[in-house]
């Protein structure tokens, strides 16, 4: 992961004022940095997404294909996930360096939408145990600054509020075969329930405290960090234990219970911009320079 | 390369049999005694046989069963470290690779390390550093190698806890012991250790608060170092699952101490005092 | 006596009021803890407190720390430095090899700067050093012979014969009585085996 070098005594600084409730940036303990959200923004996807936070800055493309469903459940679609550490973020990525990370931020997507609720799967099926949806989802690292997890699921949640998938008919020709029809309307499209769907809060404890949205300055002073993939009605999904240090059973469960009222009071306002946004019609791209 | 194109040729992939035979009515169900004639919602662990140093090789060894999981563990080092950069120098470097034996689950793996592998490799890297004193080991590295023989159910858990005896087994410093252990959330009860069937069953039909939860626990000093869920759950049963695994690895912690106890006597009889 | 008391990694075995720490331990809280799997040893020394330390029969794996003197295999030479591997650390050997580095200007205390390394090592030569650095990140450990004490206990000449010293930088083969440099080491007395 990218880091930083921080001296003893900047660490000193930030923990004192972490301690007191006051972080380097002026936040609260459990404030998030500045986020922009820009739906929609490239176009050859079906649904995309782009979320700065502070200076991290994540790029989600979905595409939709159709495969053939899994054998364990033949009626559900599924959502692959990749995610890309390039060169950009940090020149550490070039190469292979990244590959890591992009495995560990991965497997964790993976983890966290392994339950029945996040997205509705049966809807993603075309023709039982033959061919359903495959949303694969790439995530693509532009900055680092601290808090990838976040900010990453944040833009997930938005690009699959604004993916779009054609609609398709089933129709049976004369030899008995499927057939799968594309609607000749390009904007007769599915459209997909992203209520259910988590946002992680990562916790770093610093010293004796913990706070959200930490940057790269205070990951460095933190020992191991929390995350705590949310739904809004307060379910955890997914919940991992990061970094080198060990935690405090009583710790833990104060982790937890901050973890679901940030994470829950994170959907309301994110699910409100993105209704907002898309009755705004045709707007003018704010695109990556904004 | 000729085909020869009368032959039918298969598929390029296969799938288990086992995937398409119906399946037995009652794989995990959500109430009554469990299918091993556990109790469910207690802290009722699997009886587990360990013995240290069963690789003359490796440098400190482990093998462990739980019910029917199987795994061994084989630690090598200190020695030079391979890849080199600054935090090396300071204090040493632990590594971690865990495989599953290609028939150690119903569906044969492959041999190659998959995505799975790499991430439980991880969580167990995760789960054991805070363990172990690597400031006493600068510019080298400590492999743990776990070798999953037969997997059923809870193989972090124990892989965990079969790691961290074979660190001690092999004289690596460590502050403490670390031990492992796991809970299936079905709805409101709860079962500890889960066998394969109980992990990836699909439980009651409620489907609401289903979740997995694995543990690594510092007994000694009450540290947790590991923890991974996924499934749903709520928080209040998370914090209890929580409070359930340490109770889980508490059960264990003596089985462990007498292992390590009769491997450090069986290694040589005690030194005389001078 | 007693029979010994075992311990495990975590074991809390006693306040830092009763016992100074040894090896194998580590302090916490005021506590003393052990570290490893093994016996509890206590020792009296003079009115202090007793040492406590966790022993094991198969010797805990030594790293090779500065200040400590080591016994190293000349693997190559080049006019610069030697490339050694490190075999024992004291007397206790390593199960794993370990690199080292002993550079011209550490081959020997005075003249640094007219040593040629071909006079001092060849690669197969057993040589005993001390570490004096663990080394940056390109480097592996650096070696020191220059002291008496430290130099080349075991050569071999082009016959094949092991050499004896004759100086402290020249030693005779048996058989051809061909004289070859080496830096040698004077051996204490006292680690000589007959």
């Amino acid at each position: 992961m990218a880091t930083v070098q921080v001296s003893e005594a900047e660490k000193v600084y930030i923990l004192h004022g972490i301690r007191d409730d006051l972080r380097v940036d002026g936040r609260g303990c459990e404030d998030y940095r500045h986020m922009e959200i820009e739906t929609d923004v490239v176009s050859n996807t079906d649904g995309s997404a782009k979320v700065s936070l502070g200076h991290t800055a994540v790029l989600v493309g979905i595409k939709a294909e159709i495969g053939k469903p899994r054998p364990m459940a033949p009626n559900e679609g599924y959502l692959e996930f990749f995610v890309d550490c390039s060169a950009n973020a940090t020149p550490e990525f070039e190469g292979r360096g990244g590959e890591e990370l992009g495995k560990e931020l991965s497997n964790t997507l993976y983890k966290v939408f392994n339950n029945k609720h996040s997205v509705d799967l049966k809807k993603l099926c075309i023709s039982k145990g033959e061919h359903c949806w495959v949303l694969y989802v790439d995530v693509l690292l532009l900055q680092c600054d601290g808090n990838l997890y976040d900010a990453m699921s944040v833009a997930i949640k938005a690009a699959l509020f604004s993916t779009k998938i054609p609609k398709v008919h089933i129709s049976n020709d004369e030899e008995g075969g499927k057939e799968i029809e594309l609607s000749d309307d390009p904007f007769d499209c599915m459209r997909l329930d992203v209520e259910n769907v988590p946002c992680i809060v990562t916790l770093c404890k610093v010293g004796h405290r913990h706070v959200v949205d930490a940057t790269l300055q205070e990951k460095a002073c933190s020992v191991a960090s929390l995350i705590i993939s949310v739904t809004h009605k307060g379910t955890v999904t997914c919940v991992r234990k990061m970094g080198g240090g060990s935690l405090d059973p009583e710790s833990i469960f104060e982790m937890t219970e901050t973890g679901k009222r940030v994470g829950k009071a994170l959907h309301v306002p994110l699910m409100k911009l993105l209704q907002q946004e898309e009755s705004l019609g045709t707007r003018q791209k704010v695109g990556f320079l904004g | 390369m000729p085909v020869d194109t009368r032959r039918v040729r298969g598929p390029e992939v296969s799938q288990s049999p086992l995937l398409f035979a119906c399946k037995p009515a009652a794989v995990f169900s959500s109430h009554g005694p469990r299918a091993d004639g556990r109790q469910r919602d207690q802290v009722d662990v699997r009886p587990v046989f360990v013995r240290c140093g069963l690789v003359s090789q490796a440098k400190g060894s482990a093998y462990m069963e739980a019910g029917d999981t199987k795994l061994m563990c084989c630690v090598y080092g200190p020695r030079e470290t391979e890849r080199k950069d600054d935090t090396d120098m300071k204090c040493g470097r632990l590594t971690t690779d865990m495989r599953f034996a290609p028939f150690s689950c119903p569906e044969r793996g492959s041999w190659i390390q998959g995505s799975q592998d790499k991430d439980f490799s991880l969580m167990l890297h995760e789960s054991l550093q805070p363990a172990l004193c690597l400031h006493k080991y600068p510019r080298s590295q400590i492999e743990v190698n776990v070798m999953v023989l037969e997997n059923s159910g809870s193989v972090l858990a124990h892989a965990v806890t079969c790691a961290s005896l074979a660190l001690a087994d092999a004289g690596i410093e460590m502050y403490d012991l670390v031990l492992g252990c796991a809970i299936r959330q079905d709805g409101a009860s709860y079962v500890v250790d889960p066998t394969y069937a109980e992990e990836n069953g699909n439980g009651s039909d409620s489907s609401d608060n289903q979740g997995r939860l694995t543990l690594a626990f510092l007994p000694s000093l009450n540290q947790v170092s590991g923890l991974q869920s996924d499934g749903e759950m709520t928080e209040e049963s998370l914090s209890a699952g929580v409070r359930t695994c340490i109770e889980g690895c508490y059960k264990i912690y003596p089985v462990i101490q007498q292992a390590l106890a009769k491997a450090v006597r069986r290694a040589a009889p005690p030194p005389s005092e001078s | 006596m007693s029979p010994m008391k075992l311990c495990v990694p975590g074991d809390k075995l006693c306040s830092v009021e009763d016992c100074t720490p040894g090896t194998g331990v580590y302090l916490r809280h005021g506590y003393i803890y052990s570290s490893l799997a093994g016996y509890v040893l206590k020792k009296n020394e003079g009115e202090e407190l007793p040492v406590i330390s966790v022993v094991r029969e198969t010797e805990t794996q030594l790293l090779p720390d500065v200040g400590a003197i080591v016994t190293c295999k000349v693997t190559s030479i080049n006019p610069r430095f030697a490339k050694v591997h490190i075999l024992y650390v004291g007397s206790t050997p390593l199960k794993d090899r370990f690199r080292g580095t002993i550079r011209k200007e550490d081959v020997r205390a005075t003249e640094k700067d007219k040593v040629e390394m071909y006079k001092c090592f060849r690669p197969g030569d057993i040589v005993l050093a001390k570490v004096i650095s663990l080394g940056d990140v390109q480097s592996n450990y650096l070696l020191t012979t220059a002291e008496n004490e430290l130099g080349v206990v075991v050569a071999h000449s082009e016959a094949g014969a092991q050499m004896v010293p004759n100086s402290w930088c020249e030693m005779q083969c048996p058989l051809t009585h061909g004289k070859e440099f080496r830096k040698v080491a004077r051996v204490q007395p006292e680690y000589l085996h007959a």
